[in-house]
């Protein structure tokens, strides 16, 4: 009678629950749809072009303000939800839409979290059945029913079964005597307890005596492990060596990877270029640019080039425009000697800052020192200047334009370009300024440079020699290079403050005085014929004479 | 055992972390296009100079167009280059068309003066070419061939030699699918 009833109640409920299923669903259906709403509707399923994860509707950006009011132009010219979103796909692609279709890749999506749950569910009861598995052989162990289990199992079982009594019981005397010692167990219980186990030892040690000869063997029971049959839970002794390994180095490479790819994800954007993953994945650099700008400043200042240009390249490879970095580039480029580097970096600095003083100031000074176009030299410098603050800087930039109005500095318009074969004449210029300049930054270091005797034949008559001024003994650019084509040797020098690479440094302090003569012009290669040289006793002061010293093959 | 063990659950593990690489190597915010190989959508272009462009009126010719925008770094970066690269290639059957995005028309004449691009530019103002374009990056080149369809699709920076490359290849008629990058590809 009740279980009619209770049916009759439950089949009302489902009917309840189904017309209300039903009446939810069919309500919004029953009014025409707003076009806000539906607009609204249908912008949130699209993503916005130009933002990271956001809806069509939640983005404030232009582009979406503009696709939100072509979906609503759309949905007033009659077309359908469906249509709407298939325009946007065939402009966007399959990506416009923040639900992807349940096909090609996108299925993944759509699969993935359901198989990951049917399978962690699957894993979970086959867990559980093993573990109850094992409790209920343990329980029935306890209740010592020994004889049965014994009597059931086949042989090599109860051998191995009855070991494990054996193992059982005397782990339990231990805990007993333990317990005992401590003072948990009253004296009654102990003794009871330990006559228990006593005769169950002796029952177990008869079974085991009573079985057939192989066992007489191994009856040391602890022994026989090699005998184990495949079907003895394995895990009852703990987990296998390869088991423990192998969870070890899982987890260890989730925790690693983890780490590192969610210390990648959410760290701070350091600019627009920096992508979602960025660092080691992408190749683009972790560190903000300000502070790599910073750094790089600093080795600047001393010196220090190979930091310098990694900073600055750092720099660059988050944001190939920065004006400053590529100022800076440039800056160096021009003082190795590059002029042709060094005014594309500058240009690319002034493209994308046409204020930037560096960049202004760089590619001024530069223009003026080669005098190959004064009118654009004059027009960076006096930009530059009038952005200075008064001093010495500023003093400097006024001298360098004043210079140029001077008609002296036409004839430098032929000057050093890499395959110059008019050394003499560049120089010549030089040396007809007035001495109180060059005295003001120290004067000249001269001497003369020979070839090793035994390698007089092997000079190239097309060679280009290049005397090099350093401020240190290590890499970096140089402080002043000198090129000579065509050189006759022994060949008299004098380097001095008008072969400084950088514009405005200093022809001042000690200084490493070294030569090399490279048969195709190119200081940098190694080739065969090409030979190298240094004063024996650098470094030398400015204004030193007879820095004289040899040149040698280069190995 | 042991082995058989070993292999399922790697079978498990590797997919998943496979599928997981995938994601983290992935720019997420790159969209392929599906407009490459398919006809350019029409439009007509309101150039600053007043006149008006419609890009069927182009057929059968190889159409160059460069979605920009004043405010965006690697425009600048090619603005000098693509006006180069205009100058060597008036004299041919490449139209270049600028069309200036996500900006006002203002800061648009003043970048057109600034670098002195002397090829047909005008804005979108209603971003509706953009969209139509399935533009998400900026800047961003299509090159159309004679017949009206779009050959090739490049987001970010473009040199000038790609542009004569691409402009030759459309004039054959011959399709790119493989989206080109520059050395940007973000918008902000």
């Amino acid at each position: 009678m009740s279980s009619v009833k209770l049916k009759k109640i439950g089949v009302r409920f489902l009917l309840t629950l189904l017309t209300l299923q039903l009446l939810t669903y069919s309500l919004p259906a029953a009014q025409p749809p707003d076009i806000e709403e539906q607009t609204r509707a249908i912008a949130a399923e699209l993503r916005c072009p130009v933002c990271q994860n956001l809806s069509v509707a939640d983005s404030p950006s232009e582009l979406a303000q503009e696709m939100r009011a072509l979906v609503k132009e759309q949905l007033e010219q009659g077309k359908s939800p469906e249509e709407i979103r298939k325009f946007f796909v065939s402009k966007y692609g399959d990506w416009v839409l923040l639900a992807p279709p349940a096909k090609g890749f996108g299925l993944v999506l759509w699969v993935l979290p359901a198989a990951g749950a049917v399978l962690g569910l699957l894993l979970v009861v086959f867990v559980t059945r093993r573990w109850v598995r094992r409790n209920k052989t343990d329980g029935t162990a306890a209740t010592s029913s020994l004889s049965a289990q014994a009597n059931v199992s086949p042989d090599s079982d109860n051998r191995e079964f009855l070991q494990g009594e054996r193992e059982r019981i005397e782990t339990e005397e231990k805990e007993i005597e333990f317990d005992f010692q401590s003072g948990k167990l009253s004296d009654a219980d102990y003794a009871a307890m330990r006559r228990r186990l006593a005769g169950e030892a002796a029952a177990v040690g008869q079974k085991l005596m009573a079985l057939p000869q192989p066992l007489a063997v191994h009856a040391s029971p602890r022994r026989s492990t090699t005998e184990k049959k495949p079907h003895m839970p394995a895990d009852r002794r703990g987990l296998k060596g390869w088991q423990l390994v192998t969870g070890a180095v899982f987890l260890l490479l989730l925790g690693l990877s983890l780490g590192a790819l969610l210390m990648q994800a959410t760290r701070q954007r350091s600019s627009a270029q920096d992508t979602i993953t960025g660092g080691f994945l992408t190749g683009t650099s972790s560190g903000s640019p300000d502070a790599l700008m910073a750094q790089g400043r600093a080795s600047f200042e001393k010196r220090d080039w190979p930091q310098a240009i990694d900073a600055f390249k750092k720099v660059l490879a988050i944001d190939a425009n920065h004006p400053e970095a590529n100022a800076y580039m440039g800056l160096m480029l021009a003082q190795a000697g590059h002029t042709d580097g060094a005014i594309t970096a500058f240009d690319r600095a002034l493209a994308a800052d046409p204020n930037a003083p560096v960049a202004l100031w760089g590619k001024g000074m530069l223009l003026a020192q080669n005098g190959t176009d004064a009118a654009e030299a004059r027009r960076l410098l006096e930009k530059v200047s009038s952005m200075m603050p008064p001093g010495q800087e500023k003093t400097e930039v006024e001298n360098k334009i004043a210079e140029l109005d001077k008609p002296g500095t036409v004839k430098n318009t032929a000057a050093p370009t890499k395959q110059s074969p008019a050394p003499a004449q560049t120089a010549a210029p030089a040396k007809q300024r007035p001495p109180a300049e060059a005295q003001a930054a120290g004067g000249a270091i001269q001497g003369v440079i020979d070839v090793d005797p035994k390698s007089k034949p092997a000079v190239d008559q097309k060679a280009v020699l290049f005397i090099i001024a350093k401020s240190t003994s290590g890499a970096g650019p140089p402080l002043a290079v000198k090129k000579i084509g065509h050189p006759k040797f022994p060949m008299s020098y004098s380097i001095g403050p008008e072969d400084v690479m950088m514009p405005g440094s200093l022809f001042s302090g000690k200084l490493f005085i070294s030569a090399r003569l490279a048969k195709d012009g190119n200081i940098g290669n190694k080739e065969p014929g090409n030979m190298a040289g240094e004063y024996k006793k650098n470094p030398v002061d400015v204004g030193a004479k007879r820095i004289d010293f040899q040149l040698e093959p280069l190995k | 055992m042991p082995l058989r063990r070993l292999i399922i659950t790697l079978a498990l593990i590797v997919p998943f972390v496979a599928l997981l690489a995938y994601g983290f190597f992935r720019d997420p915010r790159y969209i392929p296009s599906p407009l490459v190989g398919r006809q350019a959508p029409d439009f007509t272009l309101t150039l600053f100079t007043g006149e008006k462009v419609k890009l069927s009126d182009l057929r059968g010719k190889v159409v160059f167009i460069n979605f920009w925008a004043s405010w965006c770094p690697p425009c600048i970066a090619e603005a000098k280059e693509l006006e180069a690269t205009w100058q060597n290639m008036r004299q041919g059957d490449v139209v270049f068309l600028g069309i200036e995005i996500q900006d006002t028309e203002t800061n648009g004449r003043a970048f057109v003066n600034q670098f002195g691009v002397t090829y047909p530019n005008g804005a979108d103002s209603t971003g509706r070419i953009a969209i139509d374009f399935g533009v998400w990056g900026i800047p961003e080149t299509f090159f159309v061939d004679p017949d009206g369809r779009i050959v090739y699709k490049h987001v970010g920076e473009i040199h000038g030699p790609i542009v004569t490359a691409k402009a030759a290849e459309a004039r054959q008629r011959i399709i790119t699918s493989k989206e080109g990058k520059g050395d940007y590809t973000s918008i902000r």
